[in-house]
């Protein structure tokens, strides 16, 4: 292929290469050697490789990493800025009889406490909006929020939240979802049922397919709660300023999604708010939806002054998303050859207090749930519930994860129980070009099989384990 | 509060803490070397890492009068205003940091271990690196860019090898 990149002195990308790496001409900070213009946008042609293919590329941000100038939110401070903390509710479920800030507030050095109840609209969610900025009237886990400091160092903050008293009058909790989806389990979001989210895929017939199978296994998973841990810590700085804008340095990964439920929550318009998305240290899926956001902004309105809030690695753990547990039974018929005739699963998804993003993982772990195997007869029915835990939202794989530990070990089940070799029980029943998949999804570019063979040749599954 | 003398980066610096400030706090904040990060603030992560008379240690778990009268290096100290260090350059070109989070960390407990062994074996640099927690790289290319450094070390040229290309 020939690119007329027409330019006067065209680039080349071995002296670029050279020219940012050697280090006899560095001089920090870097600058990037000047691009000569009109810049044209080269366009390849259909199915002829691009000019990046085969390149070494390094990561624009790598240099800064390595040297520790990355600007982290926890990196940068304004002048006056103050520092908050959240106070943690410490108990799952209970109504709150009274919040008593005034020893908090006498403290020398506290600028500002605030409660639930001075938030404008204090619920917010990306589905569904049942989860409180900061409790008010009811605690719904143990991590949840109920009343902030603004101080003029953190530790003052700390110190000022340890004598903020909350009075609870405990209420009945619920901590397993198969007994949460019960009538007579507590209802976390009474009065409606702890089931928020339901989802079922059916193709064929699998009860018939059953009585056609030679063999049929049945087996229940199930996997753990799972914190994102990114190495740093969920970060903000609010400034509210007198014109009534605010702007926020976040650790939010959706900054455009953020902004709308802060809007809602600070019952503002979007336009009077500002979200700069700063490097992340680290998301996974945690850092997908607002947490402190509006508590800081209201701190700041209150003091007139920028303020910073960075959770503690407690905190991450207690109060901020995690992977949901799943409880996952599989019921699966072959005939004398291992080949899938029917499989039936049922899901049960641990929510945690809030829905987060259940509804996608819900849907994901569905459509996945069955496997990459060519079924005819499919039933998968999942429920999400609510429990009186830590919340569990996005992360890495939306629900994939969990079904897959859980249909790949119920193959290896199979396998073993039939006597047919794991690789080749799974190059009987995987997908192909031209398979269609439990939602009726035509698929194609399908390598399965390919891969499976490529990956058993190159560690030498053939040879056998050691 | 206590006033506390120590050598950061080859100068000499003063400041006047709170007894219960850290190490990190002290760099962090009053010395604006923001480099060192806090992670977990007990000493589980290791993004803090800095070095103490030749030491890797977690600047969280020091008290700053602990260090006091002390050699202090951070990674701000690594480069110079001409040349990155050498782990600095590995790490930039093997693409071993993401999030990059832990790198500063990372990069101390690695000029730590090529101090005192030049020549690490993979399993030393996992000994070396088991108080550096990274979520997102896997470590894979931060041990391959240590042992750049070490090899272009030992073969007496302080140049690293030019980078290949991807297969």
């Amino acid at each position: 292929m020939t690119v007329d990149t027409k330019l006067e002195t065209p680039i080349d990308a071995q002296s670029l290469n050279q020219a940012v790496l050697e280090p006899a001409t560095l001089r920090l900070p870097a600058v990037i050697p000047p691009v000569p213009f009109p810049i044209e946008t080269l366009v390849p042609d259909t199915r002829q490789q691009t000019p990046a293919v085969g390149q070494r590329a390094t990561r624009p941000d790598g240099r800064l990493h390595g040297l520790g100038q990355t600007k982290y939110i926890d990196d940068i401070a304004f002048p006056g800025m103050l520092h908050a903390k959240i106070k943690r509710a410490g108990v799952a479920s209970a109504r709150i009889v009274r919040v008593d800030t005034s020893a908090a507030e006498a403290m020398p050095g506290v600028m500002a406490v605030l409660t639930g109840r001075e938030i404008p609209v204090n619920s917010f969610g990306p589905s569904f909006q049942d989860q409180p900025v900061l409790a008010d009237e009811r605690v719904f886990h143990a991590g949840d929020g109920v009343a902030a400091v603004a101080a003029v160092t953190e530790q003052i903050a700390l110190d000022a939240i340890d004598k903020i008293k909350v009075e609870y009058e405990p209420l009945p909790a619920v901590f397993d979802p198969v007994e949460a989806m019960q009538e007579r389990a507590p209802r976390v979001h009474g009065p409606n049922s702890n089931i928020y989210a339901t989802k079922v895929i059916k193709r064929g017939d699998p009860d018939r397919g059953f009585a056609a199978s030679a063999h049929v296994f049945e087996r229940q998973f199930r996997t753990q709660m799972v914190e994102h841990v990114p190495l740093e810590p969920h970060a903000t700085i609010a400034d509210w300023d007198a014109n009534g804008r605010v702007t926020l340095w976040s650790t939010l990964g959706r900054i455009t999604l953020g902004r709308t439920d802060i809007a809602r929550t600070l019952k503002m318009p979007v336009n009077r708010i500002r979200v700069v998305g700063t490097i992340v240290g680290g998301n996974f899926g945690g850092k997908n939806e607002i947490t402190q956001e509006p508590v800081l902004a209201l701190l700041s309105k209150k003091t007139g002054r920028p303020v910073k809030g960075v959770f503690s690695r407690r905190e991450e753990f207690i109060s901020t998303t995690t992977r949901h547990p799943f409880i996952m039974d599989y019921k699966t018929g072959v005939d004398k050859e291992g080949r899938i005739i029917a499989r039936k699963v049922r899901l049960v998804l641990d929510g945690g207090a809030y829905c987060s993003w259940s509804e996608t993982t819900l849907g994901k772990a569905c459509i996945l749930a069955p496997g990459p195997y060519n079924i005819d007869n499919v039933h998968v029915e999942a429920f999400v519930v609510y429990t009186n835990k830590t919340m569990t939202g996005a992360m890495r794989g939306f629900g994939a994860p969990q079904v897959c530990f859980a249909y790949e070990s119920h193959m290896d089940d199979i396998a073993a129980a039939l006597g047919i070799d794991p690789l080749e029980i799974r190059l009987r029943n995987a997908f192909g070009e031209g398979s269609i998949s439990p939602t009726g999804q035509v698929l194609h570019s399908v390598v399965v099989r390919d891969s499976l063979l490529k990956a058993a040749e190159r560690f030498g599954w053939r040879e056998g384990r050691p | 509060m206590s006033s506390v003398t120590m050598k950061v980066n080859g100068e000499t610096r003063t400041a006047t803490v709170a007894p219960e400030t850290t190490l990190l706090k002290l760099l962090r904040e009053q010395f604006n070397l923001t480099g060192a990060k806090l992670g977990c603030d007990v000493g589980d992560c290791g993004a803090c890492t800095v070095m103490v008379d030749g030491q890797a240690v977690n600047a969280c778990l020091m008290l700053a009068d602990q260090a006091s009268g002390r050699d202090v290096l951070t990674i701000e100290g690594l480069a110079t205003r001409d040349r990155l260090h050498p782990l600095q350059q590995a790490f930039e070109v093997h693409a071993a940091l993401q999030c990059g989070f832990c790198g500063p960390g990372v990069i101390m407990s690695a000029k730590a271990l090529l101090d005192e062994n030049p020549d690490p074996s993979v399993q030393e640099i996992n000994d070396a690196l088991a108080g550096n927690l990274c979520r997102c790289t896997g470590y894979t290319k931060m041990v391959a860019a240590i042992q750049d450094v070490a090899r272009s070390r030992n073969a007496g040229s302080a140049k690293l090898p030019a980078p290949r290309n991807v297969r």
